[in-house]
């Protein structure tokens, strides 16, 4: 019984988990950079959401398209002016400018917001539902839910509509892809903001259930990170898989062994993988190219 | 006489480390086929990246089609209908043929089917493989599609890299057929082609890369050059 009820509160979990290492693969996969700063835009995606939704006070929905928008807008923008322009140099300046945009994030938001705890106020009714004995909760609803809506989109997106083809086509080959007259520069534009925006759901979603402060990057990028290792860094289902997994497994270690492992089990699990498996669950390179 | 397709002049490039391409001068006409030869490392594949766009040229001028071209990104150069097929295919490896074939009519968008059952027609091996991943394929059936690929596009020039490198004896005859059946559709091309022999088949005209300038330039049908000849001034 508790054993049911742990498994339910750690897959919400891990949908979220999943839904941003699956932002931050998007992202990875089109330029073949990891964006280090990931976890600070899903935490600017979370203040955005909150800034109009109770500071200026927007329906949920009108806030949620116009902190998606501007995120979209800021992650094409940082890959136009920031991340292109050193796009043939080594990817550890890649890396580094990623990082840097994330500590910018931070600091503007520690500025902007302080140590305030904050919390976005939900648009539901907090309500808890009985099946059999394990009690469901309406967040856990709406998390799981909108993470298998969004993750249905994509699928239908990658594998049905023609456009999903040239994103596949440009995941496969950049150089092939421009072999076809495909922009791969606007290409990459376009997919880093497609991640912004998906890790600003992320972070939207995170703040229904979690209080917000500026430093929640750090927290949100180990559990991508991980995630992503787990999964196989670069898949696709391996973010989704992964995210799910180690959502579970904080639940699970955390009551069964030890409340630390709600906090460690991210490093844990990067750490491991990385020495015993590196290409992860199902990950075609064993190399990770930063 | 009326303008050539394709005007090289002066052309400089390389890469961060070293240049490669010392003042590169050359024409295409319309309908012509032009093989340049030279020796392993001599610069031919980068010549060819220079007139599709994936190198930046540092000088020089390259007009297309009565507009210059040097130096735009290769999206705009592919639009332009310069077409390459590179030396290593550069196929989509995890789709399949039809997939592949597709996507090399992405740009233009249209009346891609009719294209599709065309060069399926072209190549009955292709064809008859319709479904099957590329990365299956052996060499030669790959370089087909990499071919088909870029006839999908309309090439108004295609530059094909060593299209029979590295494959079998039985699959380097085929592709001299497809070289051949392209010339004869009027497809003006620029071909790179280690087969000297198969190159004076198909080309017209050859030109030598040689010190990182275009050497020397002969027409084919005069005879006036023997194999020899040219292997001599290309190596010697
Ligand atoms: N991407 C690259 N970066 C640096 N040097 C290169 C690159 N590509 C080719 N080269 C060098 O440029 C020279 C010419 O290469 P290439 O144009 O491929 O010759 P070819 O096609 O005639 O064999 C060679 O010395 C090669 O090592
Ligand atoms: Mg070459």
């Amino acid at each position: 019984m508790i054993l049911s009820q742990l498994v339910i509160s750690g897959v919400a979990t891990g949908m979220l988990y999943a839904l941003i290492a699956l932002s931050m693969t998007v992202g990875y996969r089109a330029t073949t950079v990891v964006n280090f700063g990931h976890g600070d835009i899903v935490m600017m995606g979370a203040y955005a959401m909150l800034f109009l939704a109770v500071g200026v006070g927007m329906p949920f929905p009108l806030a949620l398209a116009l902190a998606a928008s501007g995120l979209f807008l800021f992650g094409f923008l940082m890959q136009r002016g920031l991340m292109a322009p050193i796009i043939a140099g080594p990817h550890l300046s890649l890396a580094i400018m990623a990082l840097a945009v994330g500590y910018a994030l931070r600091g503007v938001a520690r500025i902007e917001w302080g140590n305030d705890i904050l919390l976005l106020p939900r648009p539901y009714a907090q309500n808890a539902f009985l099946l059999g004995p394990v009690v469901i909760t309406m967040d856990d609803l709406v998390i799981t839910g909108s993470v298998l809506l969004l993750l249905l989109l994509l699928f239908v997106v990658f594998n049905v509509t023609r456009i999903g083809k040239v994103i596949q086509a440009v995941f496969q080959t950049q150089r092939g892809a421009q072999l076809v007259g495909i922009n791969v520069p606007a290409f990459h534009c376009i997919m880093w903001g497609a991640g912004t925006t998906l890790g600003t759901a992320g972070g939207v979603l995170l703040a229904l259930i979690v209080p917000l402060t500026p430093d929640m990057g750090v927290w949100t990028l180990v559990r991508g990170f991980a995630a992503m290792t787990l999964g196989g860094f670069g898949s696709l289902h391996g973010a989704v898989i992964g995210g799910v997994l180690l959502g579970l497994m904080e639940k699970l270690l955390g009551f069964y062994v030890s409340t630390v492992f709600i906090d460690i089990s991210g490093y844990l699990i990067t750490i491991l993988v990385l020495l015993i498996r590196p290409q992860g669950l199902f990950g075609q390179h064993a190399t990770l190219r930063v | 006489m009326p303008e050539p397709l394709l005007t090289a002049l002066g052309v400089e490039a390389g890469y961060r480390s070293k240049q490669i391409l010392f003042g590169v001068d050359f024409t295409i006409s319309r309908g012509e086929v032009v093989a340049l030869l030279g020796a392993n490392g001599s610069g031919k594949s980068t010549a060819l990246n220079t007139v599709s766009g994936f190198v930046r040229p540092s000088a020089g001028s390259i007009r297309f089609d009565g507009e210059e071209i040097a130096g735009s990104p290769p999206h705009r150069i592919f639009r332009r209908g310069i077409i390459q097929v590179s030396q290593a295919r550069d196929l989509f490896p995890d789709m399949s043929v039809e997939d592949n074939l597709r996507l090399g009519a992405w740009v233009r968008g249209a009346e891609i089917e009719a294209d599709l059952d065309a060069v399926c027609t072209s190549f009955p091996r292709l064809g008859e493989r319709r479904r099957q991943p590329v990365r299956l394929m052996s060499g030669g059936e790959q370089q087909m599609v990499a071919i088909g690929r870029a006839l999908m596009g309309r090439p108004k020039l295609l530059l094909l890299d060593e299209p029979s490198g590295g494959l079998a004896p039985v699959f380097v005859g085929e592709i001299a057929a497809i070289m051949t059946a392209l010339k004869g559709r009027g497809i003006t091309m620029l071909i790179i082609e280690q087969n000297i022999k198969l190159a004076l088949t198909v080309a017209d005209r050859f030109l030598i890369l040689r010190d990182g300038k275009v050497a020397q330039g002969h027409d084919v049908r005069t005879g006036a050059a023997t194999e020899e000849d040219i292997v001599r001034s290309i190596y010697l």
